[in-house]
């Protein structure tokens, strides 16, 4: 059962006595890129990890379309993409080898098929078979990149994505992240990056110290 | 994706990086090998003492070797975030626990092809009359202990002071397996009955359940935040 909207009502994190979200609703919706801004601190991560479902919230709840966290969590997680600034690679295998190992987690058909597609998306047939560990950062990312979207996501979470990338390899992701918007996936951009966020989001959102500053929210056309 | 398939693949997984790196393998081989030679230099050997010391030394350095490759093991999953990329999978997370732990004893296996023939040399223990029921000790004795290890290595992640944490954790815990393991172990080299040997086997049995079913209840409560 596939999801045109993700809804966050209330959010909110603590960690300990340390209040990370503050009580966040958002909505996200599909084919369109929202960016969620803020300074270091701010909870930018923790509301990632919210909606990637790797943290609980203290209070609050989240759905996806009619799906809930609670319920229906192993569904909502093969619909979920994460890339994050860390290449989340095993560094000691290949680049095909980790897509291997994770389209075989996410068990998904003709894995084969679909590492030749990115393969063919993200030109890293001249690397692929090489240790993770010996990839520059521009290809490491083409790699976390096509990891990311091997199962075509419907949500999917960008986390500080472009960082220590060169103008190359940024412009190559924001290709691929227009694609993915295009195919209709539902995706959230967390970034320092101003211009990155004005080229790329429909939607733009700024937390600070865990709410929703709301005089800076502003919206361009989808 | 069934909880028996997502365990091999990640033990695959495990097994194929330290085939490359050897890290894990040869640091903990070393490791064990200097636990075992210092503690025989350290005591006074004789016919008496030998069959009552050696199961101490080959259980601790087992144990202490251990805490050691699970910690490396978890570290890999740490490195470059990988561990939420696992997260955010809908793989079961009974089965990132039970690949891990079958990693774990693989590793621990190989350790102890090493450890067994050396504490024997180094104790002067005549193994073949006893071999077979030594092996199923030390096979018993090793699950109990990567199934609580790897339930607390996994906790150590997301710990600050993660090789500390799994030691002060994890030994108070293992402590009556190891227990356990010890004394069956000098029963079987002072010519203990069958019998004897197999009522400890049922308690090192018991310890596996015991740790394996806490381990597959608990795992993702722990990794949760």
């Amino acid at each position: 059962m596939d999801f045109d909207i993700v809804k966050a009502v209330g959010l909110t994190k603590l960690y300990g006595p340390t209040r990370a979200l503050a009580g966040v609703d958002i909505t996200l919706r599909a084919g369109t890129i929202t960016s969620i801004e803020g300074p270091n601190g701010s909870g930018k991560s923790t509301l990632v990890n919210i909606l990637s479902l790797i943290m609980r919230p203290s209070r609050g709840d989240v759905r996806y379309g009619e799906l809930t966290a609670k319920d229906n969590a192993e569904e909502i997680r093969k619909r979920l993409g994460l890339l994050s600034h860390s290449a989340m690679l095993y560094p000691d295998l290949t680049g095909r080898e980790n897509l291997t190992l994770f389209g075989s987690l996410y068990a998904l058909d003709n894995i084969e098929k679909r590492i030749e597609d990115a393969i063919a998306r993200f030109e890293t047939k001249s690397f692929l078979d090489r240790p993770v560990r010996t990839y520059s950062r521009g290809q490491t990312q083409r790699i976390a990149l096509s990891r990311a979207l091997l199962h075509t996501p419907r949500l999917l979470l960008l986390d500080e994505p472009t960082t220590g990338l060169d103008e190359a390899s940024q412009a190559r992701f924001v290709s691929a992240v227009r694609e993915e918007k295009a195919r209709g996936a539902i995706i959230v951009l967390v970034t320092h990056d101003d211009a990155l966020a004005t080229s790329l989001a429909d939607v733009r959102v700024r937390l600070e110290r865990g709410r929703l500053a709301e005089s800076v929210i502003e919206a361009k056309s989808a | 994706m069934s909880t028996l398939r997502t365990a091999w693949l990640i033990a695959k997984k495990d097994l194929r990086i330290e085939s490359r790196s050897g890290e894990i393998l040869i640091t903990t081989c070393f490791f064990a090998v200097l636990i075992a030679v210092l503690t025989s230099l350290s005591f006074y050997i004789d016919d008496t003492n030998t069959r009552i010391m050696a199961p101490g030394v080959l259980w601790l350095s087992l144990a202490f070797s251990g805490v050691l490759a699970m910690s490396r093991s978890w570290a890999r999953e740490r490195e470059e975030g990988v561990m939420r990329a696992l997260l955010l999978s809908p793989s079961s997370r009974a089965g990132i626990y039970l690949g891990k732990a079958l990693g774990a004893f693989v590793f621990l296996c190989i350790v102890e092809t090493l450890l067994l023939p050396l504490v024997a040399l180094l104790f002067h223990i005549d193994l073949l009359p006893v071999i077979g029921r030594l092996v199923s000790l030390l096979l018993l004795g090793t699950f109990a202990f990567v199934a609580a290890g790897t339930l607390f290595s996994a906790m150590s992640v997301r710990t600050r002071a993660r090789e500390l944490m799994l030691s002060v954790v994890l030994f108070p815990l293992i402590a009556p397996a190891l227990l356990a393991g010890v004394v069956a172990t000098r029963e079987v080299l002072g010519g203990g009955p069958m019998s004897e040997t197999i009522a400890w086997m049922r308690i090192l049995g018991a310890f596996d359940l015991a740790f394996l079913g806490a381990g597959l209840a608990l795992f993702d409560s722990l990794l949760s935040e």
